[in-house]
């Protein structure tokens, strides 16, 4: 009996001090983690999508309510005037989620270019998502409202050869930064308006 | 165990050194030399959680119950672990795109825990500490090592550690019309290098 | 020990025909000589370059090997210059220098000095030695860019690829008769089909190599590309194509032969060599290789031991 409550009281103690000790480290680290992530990864994606922007899209982030969520925002500004703002969002594909960031023009609602940021697809086939820029350029000068899909299944976007399934996945994530725009769109612009200063 | 602590730490150098001798913790040895910096980095990160899980668990061994010693070693091998994912996060977050899933199986790495069963909750605090840098750094420089040949040959550089702005290190140490024997270091080449590798260190050791 | 009594006898299956390990290779070389040979006149001096380059590292790795091993030197015995030879037909003749060293050094070392020298190899090792390179150097196995300088009178094509990528239009240039007399482009030595055939049927009459693994293997092929060009003949070459290009008479008769890597029992043979070939065919038509001779070979060479479970009952109690 009284080895049994020592187990439980050493095991116990041992879980607490872990425990203890790593919410504090990540609390500690979270925000140099999110600035590591924002440099790295989705920094390049973000100045791929924006080219010719002039100033530093990840400096200028805002984060709105959407119901329970929080979103990221990136702001980029063209000609000295914030016209355009990124959107995050992802869709199912063949190996899990893909990450797709889209820029849209809040002047005409029109996309100026999309990036894919995350995912686990196959190298050779769905990975050419991210490593060929042909296919998400496809997206480029298209209106936001759009619902987009694969020429299979009736739409515009050509479909990687080989790659319907991640195709699909990227369109489904596009569609759904066209419905969180809408849904947004009113304070968006009212934010870009305090960039615009 | 009349060895002194210097005997402790350089055994993990040859005598006992890992990969190579005790062919243990193969998982990142096959998985991420790729380059020497992918190399060092890992077994750097392992010899970080070898010291601590040593340093606590030869401090602890009196209190810790033998009948769950192996939980206990779990948990505070893993709190470490988790120590160094979030720390290579925030300070060395190319690496960490580039080691990925392999920082989280550190937990698993029969190194690691073979140290703690068998060297630390039977020893004193220093010898442990000797033991767990001697084991991981030798650890490190087989996977250094293992890592110079597969890039040497593979891509045909030497890569020591890549900054943002600049890389230490030999790019094209044989010159430009070389071809990269790709082979090297893909999953394939991993296995048979390490074979090779061993070998000749067998080899060595037999004269 | 002629008047020994007792009589001791190994568990069977027996198979001997007197021969030695040099006498074999020597003829397995004899055989492969006429497409070789072929492959020499029709591609100049960098296949005959190509040739003797690969069989004498092949030679000269063997001989390292046994010195760094401390074992007796074996090169006498012939395996080393036939596994050089082999090689060196399933190269295009444009092949580089340290590609054929490479080769060579991955065939002899890994494929067969590491698990003990011959006689204990489970693969093939020229095919590990091929299969390394495909994997490590994809462009120089691309026949149609290696051969591009060639101008031989015919459609300098690879027709695999052609019949990959282009489906049976692609290959209505090639006609069975030229194929078979090897008017297309491909490895140095598996071009010639006549050559290869007539070797082959030589060595299996001599019983260097057992016609059940060849007469399988190319059967495997034909069934299956037959299937598949019935069920699609405008995407699917014909069978006769499939049997007369790339690697498959080479495999056929030279490589899934193999001594040390092949089954020795009947049905063991005709699983195998119809496994090879459905295999071969399987990734040719559908998966990421143009030929896929190779592998299937290869990955026939895994299942061998398991194969060779299946044995006739034995008579009387075994001890």
């Amino acid at each position: 009996m009284r080895d049994l409550l020592i187990m439980v009281v050493v095991l116990t103690v041992l879980s607490a001090f872990s425990g203890g000790l790593l919410s504090g480290l990540r609390n500690a680290t979270a925000a140099r983690i999110e600035v590591q992530q924002l440099k790295f990864v989705k920094g390049p994606a973000i100045k791929k999508i924006l080219q010719g922007v002039s100033n530093d899209p990840i400096a200028d982030r805002f984060s709105l309510k959407d119901g329970d969520m929080v979103r990221k925002f990136f702001v980029g500004k063209f000609d000295g005037k914030a016209n355009t703002v990124v959107l995050e969002s992802s869709g199912k594909g063949y190996g899990g989620d893909v990450g797709l960031m889209v820029a849209v023009n809040m002047d005409d609602d029109t996309i100026v270019g999309a990036g894919v940021t995350t995912h686990s697809e196959t190298p050779g086939l769905g990975a050419m998502a991210k490593d060929n820029p042909a296919f998400v350029s496809q997206f480029k000068g298209l209106p936001i409202a759009e619902m987009f899909k694969v020429t299979n299944d009736g739409g515009k976007v050509n479909a990687m050869s080989g790659a319907t399934i991640t195709s699909r996945a990227v369109c489904a994530a596009a569609t759904q930064t066209g419905s969180i725009y809408q849904k947004l769109k009113p304070q968006l612009s009212e934010k870009l308006k305090e960039f615009n200063k | 165990m009349a060895k002194t602590l210097t005997q402790e730490f350089t055994k993990g150098l040859w005598e006992e050194i890992a990969p190579f001798r005790l062919v243990l913790g193969l998982c990142p040895v096959l998985g991420v030399t790729t380059t020497i910096e992918n190399g060092i980095g890992m077994g750097l990160a392992t010899t970080f959680v070898l010291v601590f899980s040593n340093i606590l668990i030869a401090s602890l061994r009196n209190i810790i119950p033998s009948k769950v010693r192996i939980a206990c070693f779990i948990i505070i091998i893993a709190t470490f672990v988790v120590v160094t994912e979030l720390l290579m996060q925030a300070f060395a977050y190319t690496l960490f795109l580039k080691l990925g899933v392999f920082i989280p199986l550190i937990v698993v790495n029969c190194i690691v825990l073979g140290r703690a069963e068998a060297f630390a909750s039977k020893n004193d605090l220093l010898p442990s500490i000797a033991d767990g840098l001697g084991i991981g750094i030798g650890f490190t420089l087989s996977l250094a090592a293992l890592g110079a040949v597969r890039e040497l040959f593979g891509a045909n550089n030497l890569t020591i550690w890549t900054t943002p702005n600049s890389v230490i290190g030999i790019q094209e140490v044989f010159g430009t019309n070389f071809e990269p024997f790709t082979f090297m270091v893909q999953a394939p080449g991993a296995f048979v290098c390490l074979g090779l590798m061993l070998c000749l260190m067998n080899l060595m050791g037999s004269k | 020990m002629l008047n020994q009594k007792k009589l001791i006898v190994s568990h069977a299956p027996f198979w001997h025909d007197g021969s030695s390990i040099r006498v074999r290779s020597y003829h397995i070389m004899l055989a492969a000589l006429p497409a070789a040979l072929f492959g020499i006149f029709t591609y100049g001096m960098p296949a005959l370059g190509v040739v003797s380059l690969s069989i004498s590292f092949a030679i000269i790795w063997e001989l390292l090997i046994n010195k760094v091993t401390r074992r007796t030197i074996s090169i006498g015995d012939g395996n080393a210059a036939l596994i050089g030879l082999l090689f060196a037909m399933l190269l295009p003749a444009t092949s580089p220098w340290w590609l054929v060293a490479t080769g060579t050094l991955v065939a002899v070392v890994i494929g067969k000095h590491i698990y003990g020298g011959i006689g204990g190899n489970p693969f093939n090792p020229v095919l590990i030695g091929v299969a390394i390179l495909m994997v490590a150097w994809k462009d120089f196995f691309d026949f149609n860019e290696a051969l591009v300088n060639y101008d031989l009178g015919f459609a300098m094509v690879y027709p695999l690829a052609a019949a990959k990528h282009l489906g049976t239009s692609g290959i209505e240039a090639f006609s069975t008769a030229g194929l078979l007399l090897g008017q297309h482009s491909g490895g140095i030595g598996a071009t010639f089909g006549l050559g290869l055939i007539l070797g082959g049927i030589y060595l299996i009459i001599r019983g260097f190599i057992r016609w059940e693994i060849s007469v399988s293997f190319l059967a495997g092929v034909f069934v299956t590309a037959l299937f598949f060009h019935i069920s699609d003949p405008s995407q699917y070459a014909s069978p006769v194509f499939h049997l007369l290009t790339g690697y498959t008479l080479m495999g056929a008769f030279f490589l899934a032969t193999e001594d040390s890597s092949s089954p020795v029992n009947f049905i063991p043979m005709l699983i195998y060599g119809a496994g090879a070939g459905v295999m071969a065919v399987l990734i040719r038509n559908i998966g990421a290789y143009v030929d896929g001779v190779v592998f299937a070979i290869l990955l026939m060479n895994l299942i061998n031991p398991i194969c060779d479970k299946i044995r006739p009952k034995s008579l009387g109690k075994v001890v």
